[in-house]
């Protein structure tokens, strides 16, 4: 449900910005030349494999925190033996 | 100086060992809704963004009528990046007052304001509005046509509130009409008043918040499971949802960067369709659902009173709901709450489509 909602809001800023647009551009808010462009969807691209990857590790670690969690040995014993 | 010098260093002289005790002290409740407390974690992730982007367009951006509008021209097509940092904080602020609403909106209808979290709930609706008027001010800025005649219809309805109305227009306004003295107010008011003014109640909030600790929704305390330490669990959650959204955002930012219209010309007609920002629309819409004139009485002037009473009943409902403070499920409220919630999104959708 809540990624339904997430989607709807997402598509709802999208369209705010197509609608509400109005005349065209007086200027160029974003680079023109083709080159440029390329390389800054390049970037984005490169940019989101980039979070991805890290969302996977932090996900990774986090499932991994909650295995040990469920486990019951994330906490120590109160009269464990001390070992030097 | 290495990193574990540096920490002996800062350990010999400050006491860190307990403020990792007190870190690892810290637990967020586990249960259905648990989901919703990300929100004030990515509320704040997207206002330290905005204060690093602005920081920024601050550097190069010039706070008068003359120059307003060719600073923001040269900082999009001449600086290196410019129109990524400008759209990036244009998508910001849409992003953090959206984030903002949902947050609000969430802990309206969960109950979390109840007893003892009335102040939770005031900060958290005080920083609401202040995120508006950030935006308002921020988008006057642009100094184009748009975002002047959007700053003489907001500057000109809140003049319509009795009694205190003709001084609030004329105190924002900077005089009768929005000219280069409203700029220099707004530039004052974006960039030192409501920096300063958030960072106080946020820091408040955040404190407050650490006081009562997470509210837990009444119908969630008897199924609640086992209390989940913030450091590292949230940590790490709010940790994925700020990279997804700074994804999100950066992609908003390439893909629709926005635009930027003729310069406001002060003596011009306002352009036709003009629309507000999308916070305002169910206020305009609000608005046009009144005729010119109702019981010999200005409609407008009604219709702003109207509304602000609606506000204001809005901000005191921890004092009006005495039922869910009293640890009891008060239904009504949940109704008022979900009336605000359906009358907001249906009247921006209208408002938007219209």
């Amino acid at each position: 449900m809540l990624r339904a909602f997430l989607i709807v809001v997402f598509f709802f800023l999208i369209g705010e910005t197509v609608l509400c647009g109005g005349a065209e551009p007086k200027v160029e808010a974003f680079p023109s030349a083709p080159y440029d462009r390329h390389i800054i969807y390049q970037a984005l691209v490169l940019f989101w494999i980039g979070i991805m990857g890290l969302v996977v590790i932090i996900a990774m670690k986090l499932r991994e925190i909650r295995r040990v969690r469920k486990m019951g040995i994330d906490e120590e014993e109160e009269d464990a033996p001390f070992l030097d | 100086m290495s990193c574990r010098r540096l920490k002996d260093w800062f350990g010999e002289r400050y006491d860190t060992d307990a403020l990792g005790a007190l870190a690892r002290l810290k637990t967020v409740p586990s249960h259905r809704f648990d989901a919703w407390y990300l929100a004030g974690g990515l509320t704040l992730f997207l206002f330290v963004f905005q204060f690093i982007t602005g920081m920024a367009l601050a550097l190069y951006y010039i706070p008068h009528a003359e120059h307003a509008h060719k600073s923001i021209i040269d900082i999009v097509t001449k600086l290196n990046m410019g129109w990524l940092f400008r759209s990036l904080h244009h998508w910001g602020a849409q992003l953090a007052i959206l984030v903002l609403f949902i947050h609000v909106f969430s802990t309206l209808l969960l109950k979390a304001y109840r007893k003892p979290r009335e102040l939770v709930w005031f900060t958290g609706f005080v920083m609401l509005a202040i995120s508006i008027f950030f935006g308002l001010s921020g988008y006057f800025l642009l100094w184009d046509e748009r975002a002047f005649a959007a700053v003489r219809v907001a500057t000109g309805g809140a003049g319509g509130l009795p009694l205190v109305g003709g001084l609030i227009k004329g105190f924002l306004r900077g005089g009768i009409d929005v000219t280069g003295e409203t700029l220099t107010r707004f530039y004052a008011f974006h960039v030192a008043i409501l920096p300063l003014v958030t960072i106080v109640v946020t820091g408040l909030h955040i404190l407050l918040v650490q006081l009562h600790g997470m509210s837990v929704p009444l119908s969630q305390e008897e199924k609640q499971g086992r209390p989940e330490p913030f450091f590292p669990n949230l940590f790490y959650k709010d940790l994925i949802v700020w990279l997804i959204c700074l994804g999100v955002l950066v992609t908003l930012a390439v893909v629709f960067p926005p635009e930027i219209g003729r310069k406001a010309d002060p003596l011009a007609p306002a352009p036709e369709n003009i629309k507000p920002e999308w916070y305002f629309l169910f206020l305009f819409q609000t608005l046009k659902l009144f005729p010119g004139e109702m019981l010999g009485m200005n409609g407008e002037t009604i219709a702003i009173t109207l509304i602000s009473a609606a506000i204001l009943f809005f901000f005191l409902i921890p004092i009006f709901d005495r039922r869910s403070a009293a640890g009891r499920r008060s239904p009504l409220f949940t109704w008022i709450g979900a009336f605000y919630l359906i009358y907001f999104t249906v009247m921006t959708i209208i408002g938007f489509l219209t």
